[in-house]
């Protein structure tokens, strides 16, 4: 049997996960950009260090994002990845795909890279992971030709996103893929041309559920709401409590604010202590439904930890009522990025510029009232909002 | 008049860029450049910068999660040398 070539790597085809080497070995068999690529990572795990050089062109007319220069530091051993360019792909909003246009895009990216990609990226991007400078120009319009455009990267806004929503899901209290390309579209210009401070990603979820995670990874989430009482059907709940579900157990003892009665026969819910866990209406979701005014609440500051920890998105709006062509939204966001430019560090997140001015500085800047929703988090002072000059005229 | 500062502007921007560049520092952020002219409002500049931009003048440099400005004289060759 011959000696593998990458026996390092091989050891992580071993196990019972899906392993990548397994992948870029097949596309190897096809594309020798793969070839090299996987000969590469196997030096890297034996030097113990990354054989890339990252960053430069951003080669695509009238772009300023959606391409991440990337260089092997060994052209020498690898020549076909001397260059090995990112291309970032605008997904579809809810990354919904009629198969064709998946093939048009593979076949794109057969045609001017290494076939590898990676479905989806962390922003929700399609990445296609490899291609030489003189392909970007081409690519990019092959792409365009199948309707497909670039997506943000670097200093802009990155590519919103958002769950499947109404697609899908019947929780959705707002549209949020109708929300998520309206703003993408009315921001092509935030997106393709940076000139913010550092990353600004918005993510839209329907409901609090937040399946797209939106309160932990983006500076603005949107996320859809209700007002007023949870729908009961009560004949529904009985059905529950006499098939599979104990409803005292399972659903009333695991309400985070206890906001729930049950007495064997009717189901009581103190929606003014009900804080959106969703808990209640996922597991019994033919009895209970979110309640009838829909809307979204807006949060901001969320983001992974790089300068300083992870940070949470913090209410700022607690109900909006979301309707084309979204004004209200846009108005919000655009005096947000506006604020945050202006006082913003270089390569400081949004979260990051409020931990550091103080939350009142930002709701005076931004034009919003401090209301009790905004409290960070349970047991948290929200006397940080006051003023001195508020505080004065309430003692006189 | 609008023109005629604008083209003020511009030229005002690439001066500064080369006099900064005079050092090993060549990129900078969009911050540096508004720091630069802290008279004149941010929105124009970003505005004069995107000319600059299209008329080949300025040129991206990104590093995939930054995105710097650099004059394209000092635009780094392609690269995949060994550093």
């Amino acid at each position: 049997m011959a000696k593998s070539d990458t026996p390092l790597l091989d050891e992580l085809e071993k196990g019972k996960w899906p392993s990548f080497v397994k992948d870029m070995k097949q596309a190897a068999q096809k594309s020798p950009m793969a070839e090299d690529l996987l000969r590469q990572l196997e030096l890297s795990y034996k030097d113990k260090i990354g054989h890339w050089k990252h960053g430069g062109i951003v080669g695509v007319k009238g772009y300023g994002a959606g391409v991440i220069g990337r260089y092997s530091d060994r052209p020498d051993l690898f020549p076909n990845v001397q260059a090995f360019h990112t291309m970032r792909v605008n997904h579809p909003t809810g990354w919904f795909y009629k198969t064709d246009a998946l093939r048009n895009l593979c076949d794109v990216w057969d045609k001017h890279g290494s076939s590898l990609t990676n479905m989806h990226g962390a922003t929700g991007d399609v990445i296609l992971l490899g291609t030489k400078t003189e392909h970007l120009q081409s690519c990019f319009d092959d792409l365009s030709a199948a309707g497909f455009d670039l997506g943000g990267s670097g200093s802009a806004l990155r590519t919103p996103s958002a769950c499947v929503g109404p697609g899908r899901c019947e929780w959705a209290c707002v549209d949020s893929l109708d929300v998520c390309y309206n703003l993408t579209m009315h921001y092509q210009d935030k997106m393709h041309r940076p000139m913010f401070p550092y990353k600004f990603k918005i993510k839209v979820s329907a409901c609090a559920n937040d399946c797209v995670a939106s309160i932990a990874r983006s500076d603005f989430s949107v996320i859809g709401t209700w007002k007023g009482d949870i729908q009961i059907n009560q004949k529904e709940v009985l059905a529950y409590a006499v098939s599979a579900i104990n409803i005292q157990t399972e659903v009333c003892d695991l309400c985070p604010t206890k906001c729930m009665e049950w007495n064997g026969k009717e189901l009581k819910i103190y929606n003014e202590d009900c804080t959106r866990c969703m808990h209640c209406i996922n597991l019994m979701s033919k009895a209970l439904r979110p309640g009838k005014e829909r809307g979204a609440t807006i949060l901001v500051g969320g983001k992974a930890p790089i300068v300083q920890g992870a940070l949470l998105s913090w209410v700022i709006v607690p109900f909006m009522k979301l309707e084309p062509p979204y004004t209200e939204l846009k108005d919000l966001i655009d005096r947000i990025q506006d604020w945050w430019d202006e006082h913003g560090k270089s390569r400081e997140r949004l979260g990051e510029l409020i931990t550091r001015l103080g939350m009142r500085v930002f709701l005076r800047a931004v034009g919003l009232p401090a209301v009790p929703q905004m409290v960070k988090a349970p047991r948290t002072n929200p006397y940080v909002f006051f003023w001195p000059e508020e505080i004065q005229k309430e003692v006189k | 008049m609008g023109v005629n500062m604008s083209e003020d502007l511009k030229k005002q921007i690439v001066d500064l860029f080369h006099e900064k560049s005079k050092g090993d520092k060549k990129m900078f952020y969009i911050r540096d450049v508004t720091k630069w002219l802290p008279d004149v409002d941010r929105h124009t500049i970003h505005d004069a910068v995107k000319v600059l931009l299209d008329e080949g003048a300025l040129v991206y440099w990104s590093s995939g999660s930054s995105t710097y400005l650099v004059l394209a004289e000092f635009f780094p060759k392609e690269e995949g040398s060994r550093s």
